[in-house]
C-alpha cells in the first residue's frame, strides 16, 4: 500500500517536463526547417522529393534474348543507381507467344522523365549492354502517375476523418485532453519522419514513392497505439491513488510501470523491421526506413510528449480551479 | 479446468481448419508482389469525338479505373501513357479474356428515332439521349418472366426521356448498346416518371447477356472505344530479386522477435512464440478465405499486426509479473494480469480498428489493402492473446504458488517486495483473493 513503492522510478518525466518538451522541438527543428525550405525552393512546392509515383515518368523496354535471373536484375539495378538513375523500377516482361528475332524477355525500366534526351538513354543502354547480350531498345515511352492528385487528396481526406474518429473514441473512453494529447503525438511523429525525408531529399536526394503514405499510416497506428498503453496506466492508477498522489506523480509512475513494455514492444517490432532495413530488398529500403524513424520516435512521444502534454493541461487546471483538485481522477 | 481443456481442443480445431485453408486455397498476391497482366489500350477517335484530347484522355482513365473495380479486380493500376494510350496492369487475373472484353467495350447506350436522310433513305439518328443521362440500372423480370434491364434516368435524363417519348407516340425507339440494335419498340404513350425498360427483343436476353449489359452501364460508358493494341505478362514492380530477399529478411526479423521473447518472458515466452505462430496460421488462412490481395501495403499491415499481437502478449507478461512480484499466486496472478492488461489491449486496438474501418471506406486502393490488414490482424490478436495465451498459460501453470520464479524470468528475492496493488472488493471478489 506504499506510494513510495509505486513512485519509484527511473525517468522522471514530471521534474523535467520542459527539458522534454525543449528535445521533442530539437528533434522536430530541422526536419522542419528542411521542409520549409524545401517547399519554398522546390518545383511545386512540394515539400518532398516525390517520386515517379506522384509525378509519371519514361518507360524504356529493351528486349534480350536470355532468361533473367534475380541476381542479375539486382546487378542491373546497382549499374543503373552507379550512372545517376536513381529508383528505377525493373519489370520483367515475358512477351506472350512470338519470340521473334530471338527476345525471349523484356526488360523494363521506368524511371523519372527522360523526354528526348538522347545521352541519357544511351547511357542506360550502355549500363544495360554489360549484363545483357545486345539489349535491343523496343520502346520509350512516358507514363503518367499512378497515384494522381485525386488519390492523393482522397488519401488525406480519410486519414483526417479517422483522426476524428480517433479523438471521439478516446473522449468517450478517456477524456478529451487525452485524445488532443495523442492526437498531437501522431502530428509530432508524422512531422518527424516526413521532416527527415525532406532532409534526406535535400541532402541524398531520397524520392518517396506510393509506399510512403502507407508508412505514414503504420507510424500513426504504432504512435496511437503506444500512447493508449500509457494512458491506460494513468487512468488505471488514477482511479487508486488520486486521492494520496498528485497527477504528476501518478503519470511518473504510469510512465515507468509501462516502460518496460514500451522499449520491449518497440524492440521486437524494430528487430523485424531492421531485418528487412539490413537483409532485405533494395526497392523496399526507404519505405522500411520510414517504418523505423516513426516506431522509435513513436515510443520516445508516448513517454516524453503525450504524458508531459497530459501533466501540464492537469496542473493548469489545477491551478485554476484548485477546489478542484481532488477530482483529476477521470 | 475442465473449460480451459475444452478450450485447448477448440484450438486445436481452429489450428487444422487454418492449416487445410491455406494448403487448399491459392494466395492472391497484388502487382507489386507477383506481377500480373500488362494491357496496353489505344485510344479510338469516333466521329462525335474526331481528336482524342487530354480532357478525353482523363474520362477514358476514369472510366476504365470504375470499370476494373467494379469487376472486382483489386489492386489495378491505370496510367496514361503518350498521347492516347493507356497502361492497365491486372494483378493475376484468372480469366483475362473476360477482363479484356470488359475494358474494350464501349458501353455507349443509345436511343435513337428514325428519321429520313437526303438520298431519301430512313435510318436511325442520334437524339442526345444517352447511358450518360442514366442515374442507374438494375436487373429484373417482366411480366412474363424474361430477363430485362430496368433503367432510372437523372432528372435531366427523365425530362429528355419524357419529351422523346410524347414526340415519338405511335413510332418506333431504338435502342443501340455499343452501336447493335438491341431492340425497337413502338412507343405507345408518353413516359413520365423516369424509368423505362430495355427487353431483348422477341426472342428475350439471356441471363449472362442482361447482367453484362446491367454492370457496364453502371461502370459508365467510355467516352471513346479504347482497342488493345499490347498484351504482355509482367513480372513485379517491386523486382523479383527486392522481394527474394526481402522473404528472407522477414524470416530473420520473425526470429530474433521469437528468440527475444524467450530470452526475455522465458517459459510464456515460449507460450507467446507459439501462440504467435498460431496466429500467424489463422490469420493467413483468413487472407485466403475471403479472399485478400496482398500487397506490401498489406503487408506493412500484417508486420504492425504482429507488432501489436506481440504488444499484447508483452503487456499481459509485465502485469502478471508485477502481480508475481506482489506475491500473488499463480493462478491469480496470471488471471489478474490478463484482466488489467485487458483494458489497454481493448482501447488500443479498438483505435486502430476505427481507423482502419474509416480508411478502408474512403481510401484508394494502397489505403485500403492496408485497413484491411491491419484491422484483421488486430481481430485476431485479441483472439489470440485473449483466449490462445491465456488458456495455454492456465494449462502449463496451473495454480499454486509459484516454484520457480526463472520460469517468468524472476529472482526469488524479488517476489513480495515490488509494490503492491491494491483492489477494490469487487476485483477481489473476481480474482478469487480471500484477504
Amino acid at each position: 500500500m506504499t506510494t513510495d513503492n509505486i513512485a519509484k522510478h527511473i525517468i522522471d518525466i514530471v521534474k523535467h517536463r520542459f527539458i522534454w518538451l525543449c528535445v521533442s522541438a530539437i528533434l522536430l527543428l530541422p526536419g522542419t526547417a528542411a521542409l520549409i525550405y524545401s517547399a519554398i525552393h522546390n518545383e511545386n512546392h512540394v515539400p518532398l522529393k516525390v517520386g515517379i509515383d506522384y509525378t509519371g515518368g519514361t518507360i524504356l523496354q529493351y528486349g534480350v534474348k536470355e532468361n533473367i535471373s534475380n541476381s542479375s536484375l539486382s546487378k542491373t539495378r546497382v549499374d543503373l543507381q552507379s550512372i545517376g538513375i536513381d529508383n528505377p523500377y525493373i519489370q520483367i516482361l515475358h512477351a506472350n507467344g512470338d519470340s521473334q528475332d530471338g527476345i525471349n524477355n523484356i526488360i523494363s525500366i521506368r524511371t523519372k522523365f527522360i523526354g528526348e534526351d538522347q545521352d541519357t538513354v544511351n547511357k542506360i543502354t550502355e549500363a544495360l549492354s554489360k549484363d545483357y547480350e545486345n539489349p535491343e531498345l523496343i520502346s520509350v515511352s512516358s507514363v503518367g502517375p499512378t497515384l494522381g492528385n485525386e488519390l492523393f487528396k482522397n488519401s488525406l481526406l480519410a486519414i483526417t476523418l479517422a483522426f476524428l474518429g480517433i479523438v471521439a473514441y478516446l473522449t468517450i473512453r478517456f477524456k478529451f485532453d487525452y485524445a488532443l494529447a495523442a492526437i498531437l503525438g501522431i502530428a509530432h511523429d508524422v512531422l518527424f519522419v516526413v521532416g527527415a525525408f525532406s532532409l534526406l531529399g535535400i541532402f541524398y536526394d531520397v524520392q518517396i514513392d506510393g509506399l510512403f503514405i502507407t508508412a505514414i499510416l503504420t507510424v500513426v497506428g504504432f504512435s496511437v497505439h503506444d500512447t493508449i498503453v500509457v494512458f491506460d496506466r494513468i487512468r488505471e492508477n488514477l482511479r487508486y491513488y488520486s486521492k494520496k498522489m498528485s497527477f504528476g506523480e501518478i503519470a511518473n509512475a504510469s510512465v515507468n510501470q509501462t516502460l518496460a513494455r514500451s522499449i520491449n514492444t518497440s524492440l521486437t517490432t524494430l528487430l523485424t523491421l531492421l531485418a528487412l532495413y539490413f537483409f532485405g530488398g533494395v526497392t523496399t529500403k526507404d519505405f522500411v526506413l520510414a517504418m523505423i524513424l516513426g516506431i522509435a520516435i513513436g515510443t520516445y512521444s508516448s513517454i516524453f510528449f503525450c504524458s508531459v502534454l497530459v501533466d501540464i493541461w492537469e496542473d493548469h487546471k489545477n491551478n485554476k480551479t484548485p477546489a478542484e483538485k481532488t477530482t483529476a481522477a477521470i | 479446468m475442465k473449460n480451459k481443456i475444452i478450450m485447448f481442443w477448440v484450438i486445436v480445431l481452429i489450428v487444422i481448419a487454418s492449416i487445410i485453408t491455406i494448403f487448399v486455397k491459392p494466395t492472391k498476391l497484388g502487382l507489386d508482389l507477383v506481377g500480373g497482366s500488362r494491357l496496353v489500350l489505344e485510344a479510338q477517335p469516333t466521329q462525335s469525338v474526331v481528336e482524342i484530347t487530354p480532357e478525353v484522355m482523363n474520362r477514358l482513365q476514369f472510366a476504365i479505373e470504375s470499370r476494373v473495380n467494379k469487376l472486382g479486380v483489386a489492386e489495378t493500376v491505370v496510367q496514361q501513357t503518350g498521347d492516347k494510350r493507356l497502361l492497365v496492369e491486372i494483378p493475376n487475373v484468372t480469366d483475362l479474356k473476360e477482363a479484356k472484353a470488359f475494358l474494350g467495350e464501349t458501353a455507349q447506350l443509345e436511343f435513337k428515332k428514325e428519321a429520313v436522310n437526303k438520298d431519301g433513305v430512313t435510318e436511325w439518328v442520334e437524339t442526345g439521349l444517352t447511358g450518360q443521362d442514366l442515374a442507374k440500372s438494375t436487373l429484373t423480370t417482366d411480366s412474363v418472366g424474361h430477363w430485362v434491364v430496368s433503367l432510372e434516368f437523372k432528372a435531366e435524363g427523365s425530362k429528355k426521356f419524357a419529351d422523346l417519348t410524347k414526340e415519338l407516340v405511335g413510332k418506333p425507339m431504338a435502342i443501340f448498346f455499343n452501336g447493335d440494335l438491341v431492340s425497337a419498340p413502338n412507343v405507345n404513350e408518353a413516359i413520365y416518371g423516369g424509368k423505362a425498360q430495355i427487353s431483348g427483343g422477341d426472342s428475350g436476353f439471356a441471363y449472362e447477356e442482361a447482367e453484362r449489359m446491367v454492370n457496364l452501364l453502371n461502370a459508365g460508358a467510355l467516352p471513346v472505344p479504347a482497342k488493345i493494341v499490347e498484351e504482355n505478362t509482367v513480372g513485379p514492380t517491386l523486382g523479383a530479386d527486392s522481394i527474394a530477399k526481402s522473404k528472407v529478411a522477414g524470416i530473420i526479423g520473425l526470429g530474433f522477435v521469437m528468440l527475444f521473447m524467450l530470452a526475455y518472458y522465458r517459459l510464456p515466452g515460449l507460450i507467446a512464440d507459439v501462440a504467435l505462430i498460431i496466429y500467424s496460421l489463422i490469420l493467413f488462412a483468413l487472407f485466403k478465405a475471403i479472399p485478400v490481395t496482398l500487397t506490401l501495403a498489406g503487408i506493412a499491415g500484417f508486420i504492425l499486426s504482429i507488432g501489436m499481437a506481440v504488444d499484447a502478449n508483452i503487456l499481459i507478461f509485465e502485469r502478471t509479473k508485477e502481480e508475481l512480484r506482489a506475491g500473488r499466486n499463480l493462478f491469480t496472478a496470471i488471471n489478474s494480469g490478463f484482466d488489467r492488461a485487458f483494458t489497454s489491449i481493448f482501447d488500443s486496438n479498438m483505435t486502430t480498428i476505427i481507423t482502419c474501418t474509416i480508411l478502408y471506406l474512403l481510401g484508394t486502393s494502397i489505403v485500403k489493402g492496408f485497413a484491411l490488414t491491419l484491422a484483421l490482424g488486430v481481430i485476431v490478436s485479441m483472439f489470440s492473446a485473449i483466449t490462445i495465451t491465456k488458456n495455454f498459460m492456465h494449462l502449463i501453470f496451473g495454480t499454486g504458488e509459484l516454484k520457480y520464479p526463472q520460469l517468468f524470468g524472476l529472482r526469488k528475492d524479488e517476489i513480495g517486495k515490488g509494490f503492491e496493488v491494491t483492489e477494490t472488493k469487487r476485483e477481489n471478489a473476481r480474482f478469487g483473493i480471500l484477504d
